[in-house]
């Protein structure tokens, strides 16, 4: 009996977790995980290369000779997962996929361009092309990319070039090294720097003695190598992958979602680049500061349904970011805020945070790791720090700023402004300046910070006032003028607690007390309430629709136009944080025609275009 | 719609074209421009051009404010005005051109251009060569062909080839916003004018001056109606 439930319980494993998830290293540190391939099957190659994003995977995978084909054509098994990874620490950078294969013929005519090598791993095929790696055990496929660091070949080149008595390879003056700028017909951009032949590292005589560059050349493919071997090693000899290895990500591929996303920030954090002074220079404070950051991990799994696309994220921390987190975000809900949103706003946001307590439980838990560090400069800092958590008024400053804001977009107005005309003299046909009213379209934005002291930013404003003409006060508000690209005017309301910039006269001058009944309805108001610290809105039709085309390429324009026809609402709300965790859910309802696989596609280009 | 404005003032070539009298710059939303020629008797005389953005500030400062559009740098205002001062002062080093002004206000976006000239020749020619100076001594076609042409009786105007090559390249999109702008061409005299060709073109009473005022929009459609021939009466004899 024992042995039966044993043996119903591996095949129980086995379905729940194909091959191709076993196939990802531990190594990898942000995984996207597609659990549905349907939606891939009902796109061609070429439908799916005109999606920017797919243009990079594009120029390493497909060539002409995939013309027409289908990805389900390429001989890949789609009730296997798709996993795409990306992991990188000081010595290397990885990435690649993984996923199910179904007919070794057809997947090569696709990887056309793979030879293969000598595996020394059990029912294991290994290939290689110039840049990747391609791994086939059973039916499970690993494309892989892994490439030491510059930092690492120059420190092991470095290291061999001296140990063999060898003088500095690049023997060039400042003045040759300094990049001249020059401007060009099209742009400004750095010329080459051309060496003289002096400069290069020297042809040795000995035609077996390597020089410099032939040496590194050799070190990058040997690391290359021995990275690669020890990956391998661990994936089919020691059976070690990230399933094994993360119980959270492993657990998180049960889910019956299309896709899941995995992200270990705490492992991000050590390979962060702006860190490198702490790692240097501070090492104990960087290794207190990686402590912090343990178990910080984002977790997220994507649903596609008729006529939504819901994404569900759980942000994991350790015990310590947990709880300046949690004291962070523990804070109420300013329903002044909801006052200021009109029900027709096409994009809104609010965040809603605790800043004092932010401080309190940030300086309890930092305070103590800086303080241990023995270092003049940290020393003098912290003094400094004690110096004016003692002497400052903290209570003025966070009640000043006391860290909650909301943010409205509320579409294109006209606004009015001033513009120069030229009047003619219709008998001598001269002419002069003569300033007349205009009207331009314009974003309307408004801006909002929840305060206790409304009297702070108005001795600020008072005082401003004096100091130029362009500031102009008024019963209910504060204007700027010609504050916003030197044509609108800004204004600014201190009210009900909150000051609010804004470029929108209406608010200003008619509901400076916010918008009555026109502001959100109380349903939305009871679920900002009830939510977490983070909550937004987003009316696709609202923004997209007068998105600036003008400002990008044709290729941008194209994709901002096909979503354009589109008609969608995106909202983000987020749960209350505990010290463990805090979740959040980004949910896009839409109306059309097309599914839902096709949406996120254009969704994840759209992302990918003002990512890069 | 300002793209092409602004892509265009990025390379050297098109750096020409914010100074000139073309009509580039009709590819520009509401904008206002103005050509004044003065042609005295002897033949010499006073070109004004004035370029007006300023019912289009907002539109302007904003991609003013960004670093690039469409993978192209758009210059300052700083490096706009330092371009335009540096045409001026390759334009005062021509022969037969003297009393170079320039005057750029960067806040209401105006900006206005004088010489005076001691012939029609001498204004074009002086004009395409301070463009080679600053286009880093490179020429085009476009540069050769004379738009302006006066034989001490007759006036003829056409428009400048090198803005018809690019008034190619506006988007359909683009084109309505042109309707809003106007270009005005204003030529005057010491002696009457007897005759305009331009249907539509204006004589003062004393009919020293005429005015053609067309819409941007309209005349992207159709370069011609810039076009202008206009016939003085004959010079007295002393």
């Amino acid at each position: 009996m024992k042995k039966l439930m044993f043996f119903l319980l591996l095949v129980n494993f086995s379905n729940v977790k194909s091959q191709s998830e076993l196939l990802i290293p531990k190594e990898a540190i942000t995984v996207f995980s597609i659990n549905n391939l349907n939606l891939l099957q009902k796109i061609s190659v070429d439908e799916l290369i005109q999606y920017e994003f797919m243009e990079e995977v594009h120029q390493e995978l497909f060539d002409g000779s995939t013309s027409e084909k289908t990805l389900k054509d390429a001989g890949i098994d789609f009730n296997q997962r798709l996993n795409v990874f990306y992991g990188k620490n000081n010595d290397y950078e990885l990435s690649g996929f993984t996923f199910g294969v179904s007919d070794l013929t057809n997947l090569f005519e696709v990887f056309d361009d793979f030879e293969e090598l000598q595996s020394k791993y059990d029912n294991t095929k290994l290939y290689g092309s110039f840049f990747n790696n391609l791994i086939i055990k059973n039916n499970a496929a690993l494309l892989i990319r892994f490439e030491p660091s510059n930092e690492l070949v120059n420190r092991q080149t470095d290291s061999i070039w001296y140990s063999r008595g060898n003088l500095p390879p690049f023997d060039f003056n400042e003045e040759a090294f300094n990049e001249e700028v020059f401007e060009t017909e099209d742009s400004t951009y750095l010329e080459p720097i051309i060496y003289n032949q002096e400069e290069l590292p020297i042809e040795i005589d000995d035609p077996n003695e390597k020089n410099y560059n032939e040496l590194r050349d050799s070190v990058q493919i040997t690391l290359q190598e021995a990275l690669l071997t020890n990956l391998l090693d661990a994936l089919f000899i020691d059976n070690l992958n990230l399933v094994k290895s993360d119980a959270r990500f492993s657990e998180q591929l049960t889910h019956p979602c299309e896709a899941t996303f995995y992200f270990d920030n705490s492992r991000s954090f050590k390979t962060a680049n702006g860190l490198w002074y702490f790692q240097t220079i501070m090492p104990s404070i960087y290794k207190d500061l990686q402590e912090l950051y343990t178990g910080n991990i984002i977790l997220g799994d994507l649903f596609l349904n008729d006529k939504s696309i819901d994404f569900k994220v759980k942000t994991y921390y350790g015990e310590k970011l947990g709880d300046i987190y949690s004291e962070m975000n523990d804070a109420k809900f300013d329903k002044n805020v909801t006052k200021y949103i009109h029900k027709g706003n096409s994009a809104f946001f609010t965040y809603n945070v605790n800043m004092k307590k932010a401080y309190e439980k940030a300086y309890q838990t930092i305070m103590p790791i800086i303080s241990a560090e023995k270092n003049a400069d940290v020393a003098m800092n912290v003094l400094m720090l004690e110096l004016l958590n003692e002497f400052v008024d903290k209570d003025a400053v966070f009640d000043t700023y006391k860290g909650s804001m909301f943010a409205t977009f509320n579409g294109i107005k006209k606004i009015n402004t001033k513009k120069i005309e030229f009047i003619y003299d219709e008998i001598t046909f001269e002419y002069e300046e003569q300033e007349t009213e205009a009207v331009e379209d314009m974003p309307v934005f408004t801006l909002g910070f929840s305060m206790g002291r409304e009297d702070i930013p108005e001795i600020i404003l008072r005082n401003l006032g004096k100091l130029t003409s362009k500031f102009e006060k008024h019963d209910d508000y504060w204007v700027l003028n010609n504050a916003i690209l030197e044509a609108a005017p800004l204004y600014m309301i201190s009210k009900n607690n909150l000051f609010i910039f804004t470029n929108d006269v209406d608010l200003a001058v008619n509901h400076s007390d916010g918008y009555g009944t026109n502001s959100l309805p109380k349903k939305v108001v009871r679920k900002l309430k009830r939510g977490g610290f983070m909550n937004g809105y987003l009316d696709i039709a609202g923004t997209l629709n007068r998105f600036p085309s003008d400002l990008l390429n044709n290729q941008q324009s194209e994709m901002i136009n096909s979503l354009k026809g589109k008609s969608g609402k995106m909202y983000l709300s987020s749960s209350k944080t505990t010290n463990k965790l805090t979740a959040f859910d980004l949910k896009y309802e839409f109306n059309g025609t097309e599914y839902s696989g096709q949406h996120l596609l254009d969704l994840i280009n759209t992302v990918y275009i003002f990512s890069k | 719609m300002l793209r092409y404005y602004f892509c265009f003032i990025n390379s050297a070539m098109n750096k020409v074209f914010l100074f000139c009298l073309s009509l580039l710059l009709l590819l520009s939303s509401c904008i206002e421009l103005i050509d004044d020629i003065t042609i005295h008797n002897d033949g010499s005389g006073t070109f004004k051009y004035t370029m007006n953005l300023s019912s289009s500030k907002i539109k302007v400062n904003s991609i003013l404010a960004l670093d690039s559009i469409n993978g192209k740098k758009v210059l300052s205002k700083a490096e706009i005005k330092s371009k335009i001062n540096l045409f001026a002062s390759h334009l005062k080093t021509q022969t037969g051109i003297s009393n170079v002004s320039v005057s750029i206000n960067d806040l209401e976006l105006i900006v206005k251009f004088s010489c005076d000239f001691t012939s029609v020749s001498t204004l074009q020619n002086g004009l395409k060569n301070a463009l080679i100076a600053i286009n880093n001594n490179k020429n085009t076609e476009d540069l050769n062909q004379n738009w302006l042409s006066y034989d001490g009786e007759v006036l003829k105007r056409n428009i400048p080839l090198f803005s018809i090559t690019l008034s190619d390249h506006v988007k359909e999109l683009d084109i309505d916003l042109l309707k809003t702008g106007n270009y005005t061409s204003i030529n005057r005299f010491d002696r009457p004018i007897v005759k305009v060709e331009k249907v539509g073109a204006k004589i003062n009473p004393s009919r020293t001056a005429c005015m053609l005022k067309v819409n941007t929009y309209d005349l992207h459609k159709n370069y011609s109606l810039i076009d202008n021939c206009i016939y003085l009466s004959p010079k007295k004899n002393k």
